[in-house]
């Protein structure tokens, strides 16, 4: 069996080495350790003595030749073998591997690629990135509200629900005017405003809420005329004689006071690991304001101890002082029922959402002249809805109903209410 | 008032065999005969087997080597004194030594070609693995030796070190501990003259290498390397010292590298032909054939005997050292500490992984 | 077993714990320079060569390669020496016998020479010592395979990790926080114990920041959590104690549970252990990462001198800073 002699690394880190002079010929018998050739390296000129006892059947090349570690020098074998084609063979010991630069090449022109395309990944952490991963949302195409744009798990989150924030696509067409505020997305243009700290705390307040109490509304009609008379007849002896602006809204608010005197369970609030529902003996009635920044609910201290002139007085106040942010943090709490007195600005009623931790909130609609059945005739009157979304938890539909007959039966007959004043 | 004389030294060299085969008569220690052919017979063996080295070296199938030839003797004699139970702490040219006290020769072989293994010798072979930090074993053979003593063995360690080991500080602070704690050490200098391409004259500025003995309160002696019957006194003698409680002894052996540093090294780079001829007269082996002959021990027929059993035991050698079958992978990982820590066999199967992927 | 305990210095505890293992293991020898009639430079030898002689308590020369390579004889040869560099500054010359031999020599042998030893090294700053006593070397032995690699924070571990490493058939290096010899008094049993090497501990727990560290930095960051606790952060600590094998799982589950971390050592930043740990935390928690992991470390300067000392070693407040970062972050 023919045996090829590749030439070894003769001196630790040896690479080529040239032949100096062949001291064999083909077709010669060789013994094993006989002395072959001479190669002179960078170190020394060294003989190489034959591994195998055999007859020389192809020498490769001359002196002055060139070679390399592992080139193929010459093949022994049994006179008259054939000869194997020559080439890199092995060697009794591991050549070391040749220098491979195709991968750093392949690694640099990837590096070139990406810098050339400027792509730049969404800034987010590994902790952001595992979560849209879980959540499927797309990094790229959700813009982050996190501190120098990075993507918060609350962006993720929202963009998992629907609520995408677009980033704007590479390219724009070139003829729109674009205004300097708004942003182009792909499904037209929009305009971004910061969220205030007050929207925030209005959002976290209004969905907390409806996610604690199980609302139910109930909505009644009242007929107001009678009460409207009162109100006109009053209004300018009021005004002359006092000087502020008199509403009809303390009229709601005594009114509303009395059926909290009749109906305790609205004026509570629930101590759920007391296991215990606290009937407050005090009237802390809110008064909800539409301010520019969003709804504000200031509170009137105990409206039951204040007369409607007071009471007006005190609404006027702070609804000013509400739109002008003014108020202190005492009064906007400690309230025990609210009003939300919608009706100047429209509609015809309403759902409020329970300011918590009360347990009712009333609405207050338009009042308007409305054709209604009065003994078999059709007359015009003063009519007004009034709509009470309260916490089905601890007050019932039967209790909500005859709350709301209570209140508009005193709103109906203000000599009632005068009555009990 | 003058100056007074607080200390003076003297170092002694031995010679017993001169370049004719002739003998000191005063001098040369009491040997059975056939002991003295075993003498003769190894240096023969270990230089077949060192010759056989360099020449696989060349053919690619042995790394580098760095040759005994020309200092046989001291290896030999040594060797050929020493107990089971006295260790022996190489440098990286005491092959001959080594196969000698029980290291199977093709795993001398095995450690040149790259194989650990080369270094894992039988149980109740007392041998340190080869040294290659120059220098750093002469603290072990200190080391050896108060083990030793500190057991109440009855044993010596005997380290082997180079003249260029000398100029290392583990030379001086092994020696000093050594000489400190009485040890059971005897320290073999085997001064070839050369450490690469650095001659003895540039290595130190002393006389000689056995003087340094002095420094430490140690004795030492000088003996002509290449004259196996002084070798054989000399460690004999410091072998009875170190295992009676005697302490450490320093022994220079002067001698001479008639080969290159390494198969990576070409010695005619820095040295002449002629101080090679010079001294390859006075080459061990066909000195003590003379002896052996003029006393009547020794003859022609046994001489090709010898060589043919040379051979043959060196190709035995070589056909057990390519018969090894490779390590495995695990061989890596395996070795590091008593119990394999769980990083290092999690990087042991992640290789294990690429490997077989 | 006495059940008895005492209130001891991490120097106490070091000493009782050679004093308690030589007692029971006639293979253990003590060597070292000043080790024995002194009872070492710290006394953490001290009253050991008056009980076991001068056979086993060696005051060798001064020569701490030496010291190193007689070890490795001793230890190859059935002794398992404890060996003292007086100062971690001190070890260079004796690097050569450590790295080329005993942490080889298993290895090289195929397991059939090996060097049980325990070398022990005060290391660390904030003593105001001359030059050279303030360093941490840790990364030269924990990037060179073969050691074990361990560092009490507090006198019971010291005794019993001490204990592990004399009993340990690979090469270790105790580390001993020298700032914290004598800082402080612990309860420690009187008879031998173990603290297995390879293993860390949550020295304390929390829920917002792990503060990852050893040695006298431990305590620093015990200091930082008190800090940070009034702040409303509440920290974990976790005392690493061994480096090498290092527990990953402590730590890592550590970080798993607060997302963040800091790690904190005396040896320079750059290349120093912290950058392995955060490697692993890289590798085995990225996806619970809420912040980049902050290392609190020594400069990449040359240790000073007394005057400038304060100003180089990790501080409580460093930690304290580092640690808010990642929660602001």
């Amino acid at each position: 069996m023919a045996f090829v002699f590749n030439f070894p690394d003769v001196g630790e880190g040896i690479h080529e080495g040239t032949v100096v002079e062949w001291l064999v010929a083909e077709g010669d018998v060789v013994a094993e350790d006989q002395p072959l050739l001479k190669v002179e390296t960078d170190k020394a000129v060294v003989e190489l003595p034959s591994p195998k006892t055999g007859t020389v059947l192809k020498i490769h090349f001359a002196a002055g030749d060139l070679i390399h570690v592992g080139d193929a020098l010459i093949v022994i074998g049994d006179a008259g073998e054939s000869v194997p084609d020559s080439g890199k063979g092995t060697t009794a010991l591991p050549q070391g591997s040749d220098a491979v630069s195709a991968p750093e090449v392949e690694v640099a022109d990837q590096l070139a690629t990406a810098v050339a395309t400027g792509s730049r990944r969404p800034l987010a952490t590994p902790k952001t990135r595992a979560l849209a991963r879980e959540m499927g949302v797309d990094l790229s195409k959700v813009s982050g509200t996190g501190s120098g744009g990075r993507i918060t798990d609350d962006d993720v989150e929202r963009a998992a629900r629907g609520e995408v924030s677009l980033t704007p696509p590479a390219s724009v067409p070139a003829a729109v005017e674009i205004p300097a505020n708004v942003t182009i997305t792909a499904d037209g243009p929009v305009e971004r405003v910061s969220l205030t700290h007050l929207r925030k705390v209005i959002a976290g307040a209004m969905r907390s809420s409806k996610q604690i109490s199980a609302h139910v509304t109930h909505v009644e009609e009242a007929d107001a005329t009678a009460l409207m008379a009162a109100y006109r007849d009053l209004k300018p002896q009021i005004e002359a004689e006092h000087d502020i602006k008199f509403s009809v809204l303390p009229f709601f608010i005594k009114a509303l006071v009395e059926c909290l005197k009749d109906f305790p369970m609205f004026n509570a609030s629930v101590d759920e690991e007391a296991g215990e529902m606290v009937l407050k003996k005090y009237y802390n009635i809110g008064i909800a304001v539409d301010t520019p920044q969003g709804l504000i609910v200031p509170v009137i201290k105990d409206a039951d101890s204040k007369d409607m002139i007071q009471l007006a007085r005190q609404v006027a106040d702070i609804a000013g002082r509400a739109r002008e942010r003014k108020l202190g943090l005492d009064e906007l709490r400690g309230g025990t029922c609210t009003i939300t007195n919608i009706g100047p600005l429209g509609g015809v009623f309403a759902t409020p959402i329970i300011n918590q931790p009360e347990l009712a909130i009333l609405g207050l609609h338009k009042i308007e002249q409305r054709p209604v059945v009065r003994d078999g005739q059709i007359v015009i009157r003063d009519m007004m809805y009034l709509s009470i979304s309260f916490d089905h938890r601890w007050i019932d539909g039967a209790q909500g109903a005859r709350f709301m007959t209570q209140f508009a039966r005193l709103i109906s007959n203000p000599n009632l209410l005068m009555a009990r004043l | 008032m003058p100056r007074t004389t607080v200390y003076e030294a003297v170092t002694q060299r031995l010679e017993i065999l001169d370049l004719e085969g002739q003998v000191d008569a005063e001098l040369m220690p009491e040997l059975d005969p056939n002991r003295i052919i075993e003498f003769y017979r190894n240096m023969v063996l270990m230089r077949a087997f060192d010759n056989k080295a360099l020449k696989l070296q060349r053919q690619g199938r042995m790394g580098t080597w760095p040759p005994i030839q020309g200092q046989e003797a001291i290896q030999v004699a040594t060797a050929m004194a020493m107990e089971d139970s006295d260790w022996l702490i190489p440098a990286f040219r005491e092959q001959a030594v080594m196969v000698l006290r029980g290291v199977p020769a093709h795993t001398i072989y095995a450690y040149w070609a790259g194989d650990e293994r080369g270094s894992a010798f039988p149980d109740g072979v007392r041998c340190f693995p080869i040294a290659v930090p120059v220098g750093s074993q002469w603290q072990h053979g200190a080391g050896v030796g108060l083990s030793l003593k500190l057991r109440g063995e009855q044993a010596a360690a005997v380290v082997f070190g180079g003249d260029g080991s000398t100029s290392e500080g583990d030379f001086h602070e092994g020696l000093n501990a050594a000489g400190v704690f009485k040890t059971n050490t005897v320290f073999v200098i085997q001064n070839n003259q050369w450490a690469i391409s650095v001659p003895l004259s540039k290595q130190t500025a002393s006389q000689t290498l056995a003087q340094k003995a002095h420094a430490y309160g140690v004795p030492g002696i000088q003996v002509d390397g290449n004259d196996i019957f002084a070798v054989h006194v000399a460690v004999t003698e410091a072998l009875e010292r170190a295992r009676t409680g005697g302490g450490p002894t320093l022994i220079e052996a002067e001698t001479y590298r008639l080969g290159d540093h390494t198969t990576a090294d070409d010695a005619s780079r820095y040295r002449s032909e002629e101080e090679v001829e010079q001294w390859r007269e006075k080459d061990p082996i066909p000195r003590l054939r003379k002896y052996l002959e003029a006393n009547g021990l020794w003859d022609e027929e046994r001489e090709t005997a010898l060589e043919n059993e040379a051979r043959e035991w060196v190709d035995t050698q070589v056909e057990a050292l390519e018969a090894m079958p490779p390590q495995p992978l695990e061989a890596i990982f395996e070795y590091m500490y008593d119990e394999m820590p769980p990083h290092l066999a999690e990087q042991m199967a992640a290789l294990k992984a690429e490997v077989e992927a | 077993m006495s059940g008895q305990k005492q209130r001891l210095t991490i120097a106490q505890a070091v000493r009782d714990a050679m004093r308690d293992e030589m007692r029971l293991d006639p293979t253990i020898l003590v060597l070292g320079e000043d080790v024995g009639i002194d009872g070492g430079v710290f006394r953490a030898t001290d009253g050991l060569i008056e009980e076991f002689g001068p056979e086993r308590v060696i005051d060798t020369p001064l020569a701490e390669s030496g010291i190193i390579g007689l070890s490795v004889g001793l230890a190859a040869t059935g002794f398992r020496p404890v060996a003292e560099m007086q100062f971690m500054g001190f070890v260079y010359p004796a690097i050569n016998q450590l790295f080329s031999h005993a942490a080889r020599m298993r290895n090289r042998t195929r397991g059939r020479l090996t060097t049980p030893m325990v070398v022990r090294m005060p290391y660390g700053g904030g003593i105001h010592p001359p030059e050279h006593h303030s360093e941490s070397y840790e990364s030269l032995f924990l990037n060179t395979p073969g050691f074990k690699v361990v560092v009490p924070s507090n006198p019971y571990d010291a005794k019993g990790l001490l204990i592990s490493a004399m009993r340990s058939n690979d090469p270790v290096l105790f580390m001993e926080p020298k700032r914290i010899y004598r800082a402080f008094r612990e309860e420690v049993p009187d008879e031998a114990y173990t603290v297995p090497l390879g293993l860390a501990s949550i020295a304390h727990t929390g829920d917002d920041v792990s503060l990852i560290a050893w040695g006298s930095m431990t305590r620093v960051c015990h200091d930082a959590a008190e800090v940070l606790a009034v702040q409303g952060i509440s920290a974990e600590v976790v005392d690493l104690r061994s480096l090498n094998p290092l527990d990953r799982d402590t730590f890592i589950g550590s970080v798993m549970k607060t997302g963040r971390a800091v790690v904190v050592h005396e040896a320079p930043k750059t290349n120093g252990f912290g950058a392995e740990i955060v490697a692993q935390i890289n590798e085995h928690a990225l996806m619970h990462l809420e912040a980049p992991v902050q290392r609190v470390c020594g400069f990449d300067v040359v240790f000073p001198l007394a005057h400038l000392e304060k100003l180089y070693l990790p501080n409580r407040d460093r930690v304290v800073a580092a640690a808010k970062k990642t929660m602001e972050f």
